[in-house]
């Protein structure tokens, strides 16, 4: 008997913005010039942010920090598609994302600084802190969009993971439960060609990381995640086809990792300049200006006085950063239970006295006082 | 310990006490739900979910795909979204695959939040050896969750305190890893009242009052110290068991409260003694109880290896002759 072809698998690929700036008119989204201003506005500043984040890292002002360089489109559009009330948890190099979704930016700092106080996040937003062993909020995103299924709410879960990440074994049991209980979930696949210093062809031998969708009965799409109109096109779609009913979506957004894995890696100890020369030229600012120009929307003034009102709100955040008090080390005994046990009274005890012994009783006065309920 | 009249309760075993009491969860809240590898249609492989997918239906009690990391950390994320998931892990032995979630999120999303996201889910697996089970079926893993901060370990020995316990359990704001002595599920009968109750989390039960030595145990070897107890007995010497219930957050004043009455302690489980939970008990007593001590705490436990497949689990599992013979050196110490 002739072999029968029971499953054929297809992936696309969506561009709509070219590195020139050039639009398919029939692939435009359908998006106001207020909201092509503000993918640029938002890209424009994640990346200034970013870039005085390393200066501070460098002067000693703040500890490692991960940059999103090359990587803005497809941090700062998916969240112009979804509620405050949408959940969302990106990667640890997930800067862009919450600043989109509104995060004041001197708790980025404040996180990075090594400080509890920087997992803050707007009222009223579904928001996730990352997590730091990659993927493991894979599955349990599956189980925040589960519960907004049981709910009938029509709420989604977005989140990310890196090219890396894909490999781990959290992702397959993460689409697993999200295609098989039809899940509003959103997973992007961040393929920004690197996970340190391991090149994105080491980490799956398939043609794509869009079609792992496939394995688990899911809608997959690779989109050129430096095309903010391509992202937003994606997204949205992927977001209705979540509230609908009808179900998740993996996509492969293709991007860059432009600068080091963070402030503490030297990648060129293991990639070529030419490559990361040949990507400048398919970076997501420069093709969303050119093309905001062409339609009278940017012009070199209008980037000047953004580029100088960013550079305010920078110094803002960074000065508001500075200025949080030290945090209190009896902090950390409130929040590890509803009701703190018998050990946690005992060791907060132990180190109030030892705090009180070191710098006498005005140490604990100056300290600010801890927050939340202890015991 | 609620009055109970004939009529009010009857006899049920461990199993079917862990059964009533996630029918009465989700009976009162709609927000219990249960998933897990084999516990709708199936109604788990010991039977611990019987009839409850039928009752409840598809959305409340969910078979998932076999995937671990899967069921522990989509309970997470609905907890989070303020669900009142039960999760089952099939197996002790297979309970490693959650470690990741459970150590990296599970006990640390309230504090990391500063109280913001909460995570009141239970965690149930059967525990324990001595049923003939294959390989990684027969394993003793409390110690690993007992380490792990921001999270509850319960393990019932009884019928009426599986009920509760579990109850208390899922109505509990923190999450809790709740095992239960598969020994037991048949083997233990007891008196459960029909109504809807709870055991208080973190309290320890006085299973026998005795005033020469106490024997700290928990899950099925409780059923083993009181073997020894009886012999012990017809020696002419008086044995207080305590049974933990909960083994964190542990119930300190009773521990120091009836070793301060006997000036003996021996504690007695399942798992490999070196790091184990009984060693830790162990620090405790002697960094709060030395001067009412009459002899070392004795710990008695598996051997410092894996456990056996089982034509030799009796011989690794601690039996009473085992936990005698630690008793009769401390009480002659």
């Amino acid at each position: 008997m002739p072999l029968k072809t029971v499953a054929e698998l297809k992936i696309q690929r969506l561009e709509i913005l070219s590195p020139e700036g050039k639009v398919d008119a029939k692939l435009m989204p359908k998006a106001s010039d207020k909201d092509l201003l503000k993918m640029y506005r938002l890209m424009f500043q994640i990346r200034a942010f970013d870039e005085r984040a390393i200066k501070l890292q460098r002067s000693g002002r703040l500890g490692t920090y991960p940059m999103i360089t090359g990587q803005e489109a497809t941090q700062c559009v998916p969240p112009m598609c979804l509620k405050p009330s949408d959940w969302v948890v990106p990667t640890y190099r997930g800067g862009g994302v919450y600043f989109a979704r509104g995060m004041e930016m001197r708790y980025a700092l404040l996180y990075w600084a090594g400080d509890d106080r920087g997992t803050h996040f707007p009222d009223g937003n579904n928001d996730m802190i990352f997590s730091i062993p990659v993927g493991t909020h894979l599955t349990q995103v599956a189980g925040l969009a589960w519960g907004e299924k049981l709910k009938k709410t029509r709420g989604v879960a977005l989140t990310y993971c890196g090219d890396g990440t894909s490999s781990k074994g959290d992702l397959h049991e993460a689409l697993t439960f999200a295609g098989q209980f039809k899940l509003p979930a959103i997973y992007i696949i961040e393929n920004n060609q690197w996970a340190i210093s391991v090149p994105r062809r080491r980490q799956a031998a398939s043609e794509t990381l869009a079609q792992k969708a496939w394995g688990y009965g899911v809608h997959g799409l690779q989109v050129d995640g430096n095309d903010a109109l391509a992202v937003y096109t994606a997204v949205k779609e992927a977001v209705d086809r979540a509230r609908n009913g009808a179900g998740p979506t993996l996509l492969e957004c293709e991007t860059y990792r432009m600068s080091h894995h963070t402030t503490a890696d030297d990648s060129t100890r293991y990639r070529e300049a030419t490559e990361v020369e040949l990507w400048r030229k398919r970076d997501p600012l420069v093709r969303m200006r050119k093309f905001l120009e062409s339609k009278k929307l940017w012009s070199e003034a209008k980037e000047k006085a953004l580029s100088v009102e960013t550079e305010k709100w920078i110094d803002g955040e960074v000065a508001a950063y500075e200025a949080f008090p030290e945090p209190n080390p009896l902090d950390m005994f409130s929040n590890n239970y509803a009701r703190a046990p018998w050990n946690l009274i005992e060791q907060r005890a132990e180190l109030e006295k030892l705090l009180e012994q070191k710098g006498g009783p005005q140490i604990l006065t100056r300290l600010p006082p801890v927050e939340g309920r202890f015991p | 310990m609620t009055t109970a009249t004939a009529e009010a309760t009857r006899e049920l075993n461990l199993v079917q006490a862990v059964n009533e009491a996630l029918d009465q969860a989700m009976a009162a809240d709609e927000r219990v739900m249960i998933l897990g590898e084999d516990v709708g249609r199936n109604g788990g492989v010991f039977r611990a979910t019987e009839g409850l997918w039928k009752k409840y239906g598809d959305a409340r009690v969910v078979d998932t795909p076999l995937a671990e990391i899967g069921i522990m950390g989509s309970a997470i994320g609905l907890a989070i979204n303020g669900l009142r998931p039960v999760a089952e892990i099939q197996f002790d032995g297979f309970m490693p695959s959650v470690f990741d979630q459970v150590v990296c999120h599970l006990g640390r999303l309230r504090s990391r939040t500063r109280g913001k996201m909460t995570v009141p889910l239970v965690l149930r697996a059967p525990h324990g050896g001595l049923i003939h089970a294959p390989e990684h079926h027969s394993e003793s893993p409390e110690a690993y969750f007992c380490h792990t901060p921001g999270i509850k370990v319960v393990i019932p020995s009884t019928p009426y305190d599986a009920k509760g316990l579990l109850i208390a359990a899922i109505e509990d704001p923190d999450p809790v890893v709740f095992f239960e002595p598969k020994l037991l599920y048949r083997a233990a009968k007891g008196e459960v009242p029909k109504q809807r109750y709870t055991v208080p989390l973190g309290q320890a039960r006085v299973a026998r009052e005795g005033t020469d030595l106490t024997l700290i145990s928990w899950g099925a070897m409780v059923r083993t110290c009181q073997e020894a107890a009886e012999a012990l007995a017809a020696e002419g010497t008086s044995v207080e068991i305590l049974d933990l219930r909960t083994l964190t957050p542990l119930d300190l004043p009773a521990i120091q409260e009836s070793v301060a009455k006997t000036g003996r302690a021996v504690i007695a489980h399942e798992a490999p003694n070196t790091g184990s939970w009984a060693a830790e008990i162990a620090a405790l007593i002697s960094e709060r109880c030395l001067l009412k001590l009459q002899a070392p705490v004795a710990r008695v436990g598996g051997w410092d290896i894996r456990m056996p497949l089982f034509r030799l689990e009796k011989y690794y599992i601690p039996d009473a002759d085992r936990v005698l013979d630690a008793a009769r050196r401390t009480l002659s110490f």
